[in-house]
């Protein structure tokens, strides 16, 4: 055993090059798994006002780390396994049989798995407290710094690796026993066919392509920009492989027809080579062009949800509370009820508050087509994407509180209206609700008669100031039976409470609602149903909460990834260095200075490196009209701090992915030069 | 003029930490005339392969010269060697040492196209280079599809084409089949003929027995030398394998 376990220790070290950034890479991923598993389970985090929430993304990142490193390590295994097989092969005919082999393998794998998983969760609970008070402090919850350790997050990095490691075992057990010493010994086959470009494939990738960024700088709304997103990615994804495989090679071919361009000493190499070099990697450079887009976009867009979020929330909650009475149906409010909730308010912030809205209003949705709103098509064609932006949010108010609101007189016949749309004005004469009869459009409001999100988020706003409100309630009462839905009378009250703090925002908030619910216990016949209280400074403490940690898990996951692409690169520059190696000694016998044998490898390297990041970049440019539009889904438009954000992460990922470079290139430099003759 | 001198030519390897040294090449001494086929004979350890490394500048001799055409090549700097081997010598290799990512035609264009000709002029080369060493077929091909005779065609042509002062051949036919021996060595003596320098380093008699002077190399030195005078070639081969037998059994010659 001992014999074995010398062989075993022996195998790794004589592969230090192989194995010292597998080694480093399985740490990684073992120290972001428990990382994120015992935050997931932290009391710290549960303890947040959103713990539940973000306990939840915290979980579902957990397993996205769990299934990616099974995917990559598989990979990272295979490659290390073929590079071994000439070492077995020598060791078969020395007189090991494949049960002897076998041994060594387990015992590798047992050394691996035991140092990296150890090593990683003692790393993990040393960061783990590092990354916990960087998400609380990002979410802006209160921080202690007791360090903690996490049972349940050890146990799982040891389940959950200890099972990958044992299927990367027997995938490796299954490829030995497959094999026979004489294969094992070849590994390296010659006489590799020039690639053929396929035009076809290369067509196709580029016309996918295009469509893709063609629906990325088409759409116009949000939710039209959710029903494609998915297959916008799709779509890149596959143009990106196509382009990679095919087009490079094609591309390649067509240079070397052009003889005065590739019979030039500094093309003719590098071109030819190429070709057989993006015939076997263009998988490899698509596989980290995905994942450089993926985490730019990623890492942008959580970004930019964190930091733009602040604009957004006044666009959700224009004032710093509001209290709104839900009325049963048939009620409407009456001057008696709008006081009530008056003198609750007004009991509870003991005056403190100032700019006081206080009206009613139904709210209802539908879609709008030459001056009608069709309140049933709405509901049915919510996931039709063209019709997407024709959805409009309908908020009536009645006359007498508009005139409060604004401190004017209106002049309005009973079939007269005024509207106030958000975006562009409302473009029609007149606005005909489903079932109701047609009003025309006396005056289009320059400003809202109350504070609404003025940006232009999910769907378009309409404000419509009606003259003849009870009217209006008894219709829409009676379409209420007709059409299945409830338009609520609401009654509402908001108001500023300037220099408020986020503990007494919370109390004013608890007791206004529980003095409401009071009210309806004292009063069953007033009408009201519910009292929902929302404040601008809980809706803040929340999207904190919640997008800090999608940004938080934004970064987690690109740092994994980043690091699976560091890794694909390095062990490509390793492979294609002994490949190359051969061929690098022939030009020097041929009459090749080591100064162009040097910058030849450089054109390589260079395109091979930065092709993907360039394309990634090109990709990152065109989600940005789909990105943009989808963070609105989330309240957030901001477009300066997502160029900015985007800027950024594509800055420091150039700035990584040089660093990789370098110290790659390197390596295969190293490799080249060296001659066979050892 | 000769056109290539080797005077005192030493080689001495030392083990990494320069505990052990081996001798290469003792004392070397000959020199090549424009236009002669020599071919240099030893066994495997004689000195064959150092010897040829040192004329063609891939390594530094220990002591003594190299000089072709009156140039000492262990002087030239660095960056220039490259260049001087490009544009002075050609080579013919054992494997062939063709690149597997060009067709044929491209890996003949090679040294031409290092050296920064245009595309006309290296067509115009090519074009009677390749019919008569029978390849003109076979330019579009890549090297995993054709023989090794006629890869080493393919290299011949490579070596020849910048129409280098001296042609170097090591193991010229080692990898190849006795049809394509032959073919190769009738090419080597057709192109001699027309005026190119040959030297190659072989261990086949068969092979020496073209050439017009044959040098032996034992323990590191020049031991004997063969001239063709106006033998045969079956004639030289027989006085070739006749010193070989007195070399190997260790006897003296007369």
């Amino acid at each position: 055993m001992r014999f074995y376990l010398r062989l075993a220790l022996d195998g790794m070290k004589k592969n230090k090059q192989l194995y010292k950034p597998y080694l480093l890479t399985c740490i990684g991923m073992v120290m972001m798994f428990y990382i994120l598993s015992s935050l997931s389970f932290s009391p710290a985090i549960r303890s947040m006002r959103s713990g539940d929430t973000v306990s939840l993304i915290l979980i579902l990142g957990t397993i996205v780390i769990g299934v990616f490193s099974l995917l990559f390590l598989a990979y990272t295994n295979s490659f290390l396994i073929r590079r071994r097989n000439k070492e077995f092969g020598l060791y078969n005919i020395l007189g090991m049989n494949k049960w002897n082999i076998s041994i060594i393998i387990l015992l590798e794998t047992l050394i691996t798995a035991l140092f990296t998983i150890t090593a990683g969760v003692l790393l993990g609970i040393l960061f783990s407290k590092l990354a916990e008070l960087f998400l609380m402090r990002m979410s802006g919850a209160e921080v202690d710094y007791q360090i903690r350790i996490s049972p349940v997050g050890i146990l799982m990095a040891f389940i959950v690796f200890g099972a990958i490691f044992f299927l990367l075992l027997l995938v490796s057990l299954a490829r030995v026993r497959l094999s026979n010493p004489l294969s094992l010994l070849k590994s390296e086959a010659a006489g590799e066919k020039p690639p053929k470009g396929n035009l076809l494939l290369a067509l196709a990738g580029f016309v996918i392509l295009a469509v893709a960024y063609y629906f990325s700088v088409s759409i116009e709304t949000p939710l039209s920009a959710l029903a494609l997103f998915f297959a916008a990615v799709i779509m890149v994804i596959i143009a990106t492989y196509l382009l990679f495989i095919a087009g490079s090679v094609v591309l390649c071919r067509i240079l070397q027809k052009n003889k005065s361009y590739y019979y030039k000493a500094s093309h003719f190499v590098s071109v030819s080579s190429m070709a057989f070099r993006m015939k076997r990697n263009g998988a490899g450079l698509a596989s980290i062009c995905i994942l450089a887009t993926m985490v730019l976009v990623m890492i942008s867009s959580t970004g930019c949800l964190y930091f733009g979020s602040e604009n957004a929330l006044r666009g959700m909650q224009p004032y710093d509370m509001t209290a709104t009475v839900f009325m049963d149906s048939g009620k409407y409010c009456t001057s008696e009820s709008a006081e009530t909730l008056r003198r609750i308010i007004f009991d509870k912030t003991q005056g403190k508050e100032t700019n006081i809205a206080a009206y009613s209003y139904i709210e209802t949705f539908g879609l709008l087509e030459n001056g009608e709103i069709d309140i049933d098509g709405a509901e049915e064609n919510t996931t039709n994407p063209s019709l997407l932006s024709q959805i409009r949010t309908i908020i009536m108010i009645p006359r007498a509180d508009y005139e409060q609101l604004t401190g004017s007189r209106t002049e309005l016949a009973d079939d007269e209206i005024l509207v106030w749309s958000s975006g562009k004005p409302y473009p029609f004469d007149k606005l005909t609700i489903e079932g109701l009869r047609t009003m025309k459009v006396r005056d289009r409001l320059s400003d809202p008669p109350v504070r609404v999100s003025t940006e232009d988020t999910i769907v378009t706003a309409l404000i419509v100031v009606i003259p003849d409100w009870d009217v209006i309630v008894d219709e829409l009462d009676k379409l209420d039976d007709e059409l299945g839905s409830s338009f609520m009378v609401r009654q509402r009250i908001a108001f500023d409470l300037p220099g408020i703090d986020a503990e007494e925002d919370r109390r004013l908030m608890d007791s206004i609602s529980d003095a409401g619910n009071e009210q309806i216990e004292k009063d069953p016949d007033c009408g009201w149903v519910f009292v929902r209280t929302e404040s601008f400074l809980s809706t803040k403490n929340y999207y904190y909460d919640l997008n800090g940690s999608f940004f938080f898990l934004g970064i987690v996951l690109s740092i994994i990834f980043i690091a699976a692409a560091a890794l694909i690169i390095y062990y490509k520059q390793l492979s294609e260095g002994y490949e190359d190696r051969a061929r690098f000694a022939i030009m020097q016998k041929v009459g090749m200075t080591p100064g162009e044998i040097k910058s030849t490898i450089n054109t390589q390297i260079l395109t091979v490196f930065f092709a993907p990041l360039l394309f990634a970049g090109l990709h990152l440019c065109f989600a940005f009209p789909f990105v943009e539009k989808l963070i609105r889904l989330f309240g957030v438009s901001n477009r300066l701090v997502l160029i900015l954000s985007s800027l950024a992460c594509f800055l420091v990922f150039a700035l990584f992915y040089i660093f990789v470079y370098r110290g790659t290139a390197h390596t295969y430099y190293n490799i080249v030069s060296t001659s066979e003759r050892e | 003029m000769s056109i290539l001198e080797v005077k005192d030519l030493k080689k001495v390897y030392t083990s990494r930490f320069g505990t052990q040294k081996v001798e290469a090449l003792r004392c070397v001494n000959f020199s090549v005339e424009r236009g002669e086929y020599v071919a240099v004979m030893g066994e495997s350890g004689s000195g064959k392969t150092t010897l040829l490394n040192l004329l063609a500048a891939l390594d530094k001799p220990t002591a003594g010269q190299v000089l072709l055409d009156g140039v000492d090549t262990s002087t030239l700097p660095e960056k220039n060697i490259a260049s001087f081997r490009r544009d002075q010598l050609g080579f013919v290799f054992q494997e062939f040492n063709l690149l597997d990512t060009f067709t044929l035609e491209d890996n003949i264009y090679l040294p031409l196209v290092l050296a920064g000709m245009n595309y006309a002029e290296m067509e115009k080369r090519l074009k009677p280079l390749a019919e008569e060493l029978g390849i003109a077929e076979l330019l579009k091909k890549y090297p995993y599809e054709v023989s090794g005779g006629q890869k080493q065609r393919a290299a011949a042509a490579r070596a020849l084409i910048t129409e280098p002062k001296l042609l170097l051949a090591d193991e010229p036919t080692g990898a190849l089949d006795s049809r394509s021996t032959d073919e190769l060595l009738s090419l080597f003596a057709e192109v001699n003929r027309k005026g190119q320098t040959i030297v190659m380093v072989t261990h086949s008699v068969k092979a020496a027995s073209h050439a017009t002077r044959v040098l032996f190399i034992r323990d590191g030195e020049v031991y004997h030398q063969l001239y063709r005078g106006n033998d045969s070639n079956e004639q030289l081969y027989q006085k070739i394998s006749d010193t070989l037998t007195v070399l190997t059994t260790g006897g003296e010659i007369a």
